[in-house]
C-alpha cells in the first residue's frame, strides 16, 4: 500500500518530456490497418488505436501487456515497454475468426 | 459460431471457477443459506454492474478506454484478486475452526466484513468478464451472423451452466479435504491472473508518463523468455495466462507482485491465528 502515494503522485503530474514515438492502428471490425507495425527495438512507443467498425473490439495481445476494449468510434492510446528485436502478435478478441496482426520490434 | 461459443465460455470461466467453488464451500459451511443468499445477491450486482460498464463503454468509450477507465479496472482488478486472498484465508481457517470446534464470539464479530468481501468478490468476477460479453454480444447482434453469433453464445452459456453442475458433482464426488485443497489452488492461481491483470493495465499507463528510466526497466524489461516452452501469445497459453497469471516474458514487477501474492498466502495460510479482514 506504500506505493499507492506514489502512484497518485505520477499520476498527478503531467507528461512531459520528449513525445513517444507514436504509430496509428485502425481495426474495422476486425481487420487491422495496418496489419504490421515495424517499431525500433529498447523505445518505448506509443500505438494509437481507432476503432472505425461498426462494433466494439478488444485489442489484446499478451506478449505486448495489452488489454483495450474500444466502442465503435473511440480511439485511444496504448504506450508499449521498451521491446526486445522480435515479433509480437496481436489480435482483435471480438473477432477470432478474423487474423489479427503484429508488431516487429527491430 | 464456435468464435462466439469459444469468448463466451473463456470470458465466463473465471466468474464460473470463482463462484462454483465458493459455492461449493459454502453449501457445507453452517450458515450456508445466509452465506449462499449473499454469494447470489453478488452475483446479481455483479450482471447489474456488467450491464453498466458495457454501456459506459457505448456511451462514454473515450472515457472508458481512456486513462481513468483504466485505472478503473486495474484498480477493479487488483481489489478481486486480493478479496480472493482473503477468501482463501477464510477458508483456511474456517476449515481449521470447524475441526477443532471453536467458533467465537469474536469470530463472528469479524465475520460481518467478510460477508461483504464475499458479495463483492463474485459482483467482481462477474463484472469483470461479464462487461466483455455483453459487449461482444452487443456488437455480434449488429453482425451480418447475428442468429449464428448468438446461437454459439447461448451454447457457450449452456457450456458455462454444464461446467458449474459438473464443478458441484465433483465436489460431492471428490473426497472432501482434496477438493478442498484443489479450490484453494484454484481460487490462488484467479487470484494471481486478476493481479497480473492489473498489473498489466496500471504499467500501460505507468508507461505513458514521464518517470524515471530505472522505473520503466522494471516494469518494463523481461526477466526471461519462456515462450518457447509455452507462448502467452497462443491460444492455449493465453487462456492459461489468463487464468493463472503465466507470463512468458514477465517483467521483474509481474515476477515480484506474484511471488509476493502467492507468499503472501501460503504465510497467511499458515497462520491461521493472524487477522486478515
Amino acid at each position: 500500500m506504500r506505493t499507492l502515494p506514489t502512484l497518485l503522485l505520477a499520476l498527478a503530474l503531467p507528461a512531459a518530456g520528449a513525445p513517444l514515438p507514436s504509430y496509428q492502428l485502425e481495426i474495422r471490425d476486425g481487420h487491422f490497418t495496418p496489419p504490421s507495425l515495424a517499431v525500433p527495438a529498447g523505445q518505448r512507443f506509443k500505438v494509437i488505436v481507432h476503432n472505425r467498425g461498426q462494433g466494439p473490439v478488444e485489442f489484446e495481445s499478451l506478449p505486448l501487456r495489452v488489454e483495450k476494449v474500444l466502442g465503435p468510434g473511440v480511439s485511444s492510446f496504448v504506450v508499449i515497454h521498451p521491446l526486445k528485436p522480435g515479433r509480437y502478435d496481436f489480435f482483435d478478441e471480438f473477432h477470432l475468426d478474423l487474423p489479427g496482426g503484429f508488431i516487429e520490434a527491430q | 459460431m464456435e468464435q462466439a461459443l469459444l469468448i463466451v465460455w473463456r470470458e465466463s470461466v473465471e466468474a464460473l471457477l470463482v463462484i462454483g467453488l465458493l459455492y461449493a464451500w459454502l453449501s457445507r459451511q453452517p450458515q450456508r443459506r445466509r452465506h449462499l443468499r449473499l454469494l447470489w445477491a453478488g452475483v446479481a450486482g455483479g450482471a447489474a454492474l456488467a450491464g453498466l460498464l458495457a454501456t459506459l463503454m457505448l456511451l462514454a468509450g473515450s472515457w472508458m478506454s481512456g486513462p481513468a477507465g483504466e485505472w478503473f479496472q486495474a484498480a477493479m482488478s487488483a481489489l478481486a484478486s486480493l478479496l480472493v486472498l482473503q477468501m482463501v484465508v477464510w477458508m483456511a481457517r474456517n476449515g481449521r475452526q470447524l475441526r477443532h470446534d471453536l467458533e467465537s464470539r469474536a469470530e463472528q464479530a469479524v465475520s460481518q466484513g467478510r460477508h461483504a468481501a464475499l458479495a463483492l468478490l463474485a459482483a467482481l468476477a462477474v463484472a469483470r468478464e461479464g462487461s466483455e460479453i455483453a459487449l461482444f454480444l452487443y456488437g455480434a447482434s449488429g453482425s451480418a451472423s447475428a442468429s449464428q453469433m448468438l446461437g454459439g453464445a447461448l451454447l457457450g452459456g449452456l457450456l458455462g451452466a454444464a461446467s458449474f453442475a459438473l464443478l458441484q458433482a465433483g465436489s460431492r464426488l471428490l473426497d472432501w479435504r482434496r477438493f478442498f485443497a484443489i479450490s484453494e489452488t484454484l481460487l490462488l492461481l484467479l487470484g494471481g491472473a486478476m493481479l497480473m491483470n492489473a498489473l498489466d493495465r496500471a504499467s500501460g499507463q505507468l508507461m505513458g508518463m514521464d518517470l524515471p528510466e530505472q522505473l520503466y526497466a522494471w516494469l518494463g524489461d523481461p526477466l526471461w523468455d519462456s515462450s518457447a516452452w509455452l507462448d502467452d501469445g497462443s491460444r492455449l497459453g493465453g487462456l492459461i495466462a489468463g487464468l493463472t497469471g503465466y507470463r512468458a516474458m514477465p517483467s521483474a514487477a509481474a515476477a515480484l507482485l506474484l511471488a509476493g501474492f502467492w507468499l503472501l498466502a501460503w504465510y497467511w495460510r499458515r497462520a491461521p491465528r493472524q487477522c486478515v479482514a
